[in-house]
């Protein structure tokens, strides 16, 4: 067999993990991000500031600091998962709080008549973030989320540290059996390129389908 | 047991500091005049820079590492040592960000700035290097200070190609101690204070280089 | 009378300024009062007040036999019983005219999305608002069809009173009209309302009793042709001094 033939199909399977990986990761670390940013502004003072200490501690520790931090870490809590749901985990807190900044300046950027409004029909609290300033919050945070996700991707590499047998993990084990690093490293690097790629032209159809008409998406 | 590799691992900071700096330097020689060329530069000039620029922001930090490191850089004819090696590749990285950067800084400058310089006779190399720079380059500071920021934390990634900055350390206590948490968590902490201390210090040459009365939008 | 809102010495103070010195008066069922005065004399606040979206830093508020003002009171559920207008519209910017008009009646009265549809077209068939426009959202509607909409929006809540603050304030002269015209329907079918403004003519052709405010007082109150062709105090004179030179010697 040459080589192609069985770098292909490897990278084939890490691929598909990759994208296990992500599949799970993305839409959970939007979701936390988006109660996280809530958290610090409709939440009273120990919530938000609970969630301000969140934030400041992911985002301050490097993602692989966490990662490994979690690795290690929760074995000795008595919490055994898998190293797959391990780095899920790890990507979800911290992209989630890079996230969350973005939910949290679109919130605040919305005029507070809206609020106004919303109250004065009589809607709760909770009503007014779930059904008024959501939905144009979440509008108007999604070019800063699109942009953590990208990097998401392209993190989700990290994975192999943990032992993850992801596409960047099948390329290090076929470099080290093989020696063909500029080949090997460089169709990985093309396969990531066509992701962030996709990525990026996917996110800029979704903002323009979510497009309100006439309104715009800057304060 | 654990406090005693303290001093080692803040040693780390040295390594981790000449990553980042050079990275940022590096990324600083790379990224401005990328800038100029996209805002300033003729089509076929553009094409080459925004293809650059997709490219080292599309591709994981680890696979660039990996890919010069053990692939191109020996290809090239030099096999550069992993400190080297780590502060061309995140230099080239930062670069592609930075030029971003600028290239926002110089178009929100405004039109106004080069049509005036141009008008008083000025070349069009003097005009981008005596007016819209010095605007610019106040301008981009809060954005490279993010990038100052991302790239402390993406330092620690080095530590896969064995650089002896703050995580490859800790990974060394950890084995040495036999304990994970604790040094992986002060790690992370000394992460936050570099942060922390550096954006500061960021700040305050933001606000000393501030022109009065002047807000710009960025 | 049944009196449907009544504001008893309402006092207000946003740092050191005292905007609302005290300030004391009721509106009765199927009434349209008016608020005017010069700009800063409180007139927002007051109304802001009354449903608690400001809270008063003295003084009581009664909607029908509930205080407001009490701490023991829902005030999510008695906010539903009072419609607000704002001066600057405040819809719902993601939302189309009508589901602007649905929203409260789905989401807050909690009634079933035909029933919510039904009385939204309603409403804004009442502000003559028609259906084409119903799709449409806020940014591509003119000034004058954003208000109408917010009226029907605080219309079809059916709601015991209707505040508006300074509803034609944000709009341009020509719109103002129309915005107008709905309101003075409104009033002739005796949904009570509230309304603070400087359209003196409204005031003139539909109102029960005009009250002017000045320097956070209540300083006269009575039938608008009184108050506006004899009044009282010199402060009040003088505000209305240019009006009488418009309107003086007609109906």
């Amino acid at each position: 067999m040459s080589f192609w033939e069985e770098f292909f199909p490897a990278l084939l399977s890490g691929f598909t993990e990759t994208l296990a990986i992500l599949a799970v990761a993305i839409p959970v670390s939007i979701a936390w991000g988006v109660v996280l940013g809530s958290a610090r502004v409709y939440g009273n003072r120990l919530v938000s500031l609970i969630a301000a200490g969140i934030v400041g501690l992911f985002r301050g520790f490097p993602l692989v600091v966490t990662l490994l931090i979690l690795f290690f870490g929760l074995p000795e809590l008595g919490i055994y998962i898998p190293p797959f749901w391990t780095a899920v985990l790890a990507f979800i807190l911290c992209s989630g709080a890079y996230q969350s900044e973005y939910v949290r300046g679109a919130i605040r950027s919305i005029d507070v008549g809206q609020s106004l409004a919303a109250r004065a029909l009589g809607m709760s609290k909770a009503q007014e973030l779930l059904y008024v300033i959501l939905p144009q919050a979440f509008r108007r945070a999604l070019p800063g989320i699109s942009n953590e996700i990208i990097y998401m991707i392209k993190y989700s590499s990290l994975a192999y540290i943990v032992g993850v047998t992801e596409m960047f993990s099948v390329s290090k084990r076929f470099n080290s059996l093989y020696f063909r690093p500029v080949e090997i490293f460089f169709t990985a690097a093309i396969i990531y390129l066509a992701m962030t790629t996709a990525a990026t032209i996917g996110f800029k159809l979704l903002e323009s389908k979510l497009r309100i008409p006439g309104l715009e998406v800057e304060v | 047991m654990f406090w005693a590799y303290v001093p080692y691992m803040l040693a780390g900071v040295l390594w981790t500091f000449a990553l980042v700096g050079g990275g940022l330097g590096l990324g600083f020689l790379i990224g401005l005049p990328i800038a100029i060329g996209q805002v300033y530069g003729g089509r076929v000039v553009k094409a080459f820079l925004d293809v650059y620029v997709w490219f080292f922001r599309g591709v994981p930090l680890l696979v660039l590492l990996f890919l010069f490191y053990w692939g191109v850089f020996p290809a090239l004819g030099h096999k550069l040592p992993a400190l080297e090696a780590s502060i061309i590749v995140l230099g080239l990285r930062s670069g592609a960000y930075q030029s971003q950067i600028f290239r926002g800084a110089i178009e929100s400058v405004g039109e106004g700035q080069m049509v005036a310089a141009r008008s008083l006779g000025m070349s069009r190399v003097s005009a981008i290097l005596h007016i819209i720079l010095p605007q610019a380059l106040r301008i981009a500071i809060p954005g490279w200070t993010n990038e100052y920021a991302i790239l402390l934390k993406d330092s620690a990634i080095c530590f896969t190609l064995g650089v002896l900055e703050i995580l490859t350390r800790t990974r060394y206590v950890v084995i040495a101690t036999g304990e994970a948490l604790l040094p992986y968590i002060t790690a992370g902490f000394l992460f936050i204070f570099l942060t922390y201390g550096g954006t500061k210090v960021f700040n305050v040459i933001y606000e000393k280089t501030r022109i009065p009365g002047l807000v710009w939008r960025m | 009378m049944d009196v449907v809102l009544r504001a008893e010495d309402i006092h207000k103070s946003y740092g050191k300024t005292k905007v609302l010195k005290g300030v004391s008066f009721e509106v009765g069922r199927g009434e349209t009062k008016v608020i005017c005065g010069p700009s800063g004399a409180g007139k927002s606040t007051l109304l802001r007040c009354l449903n608690l979206l400001t809270r008063p830093d003295k003084g009581r508020v009664w909607l029908e036999d509930v205080e407001l003002t009490s701490p023991s009171v829902n005030i999510n559920k008695m906010r539903q019983k009072i419609g607000f207008v704002f001066q600057e519209f405040n819809l719902f910017n993601h939302l189309t005219a009508l589901d602007n008009v649905m929203i409260g009646l789905t989401k807050v009265k909690k009634l079933p999305k035909d029933e919510a549809r039904r009385i939204a077209k309603e409403a804004l068939l009442t502000v003559h608002i028609t259906e084409d426009l119903w799709n449409k959202y806020p940014a591509q509607l003119s000034g004058g069809q954003k208000q109408r909409v917010a009226i029907a929006r605080a219309l079809a809540m059916d709601p015991v009173i209707i505040l508006y603050d300074e509803p034609t304030s944000a709009l341009d002269p020509h719109l103002i009209g129309e915005v107008l015209e709905v309101m003075k329907e409104l009033a002739r079918r005796k949904v009570t309302g509230l309304v603070v403004t400087h359209e003196i003519g409204f005031a003139l052709s539909v109102a029960d009793e005009i009250m002017f405010m000045y320097n956070g007082r209540i300083v006269e109150r009575g039938p608008p042709k009184e108050v506006v062709f004899n009044p009282k105090h010199e402060v009040t004179a003088r505000f209305f001094k240019r009006i009488s030179e418009l309107y003086g010697g007609r109906k």
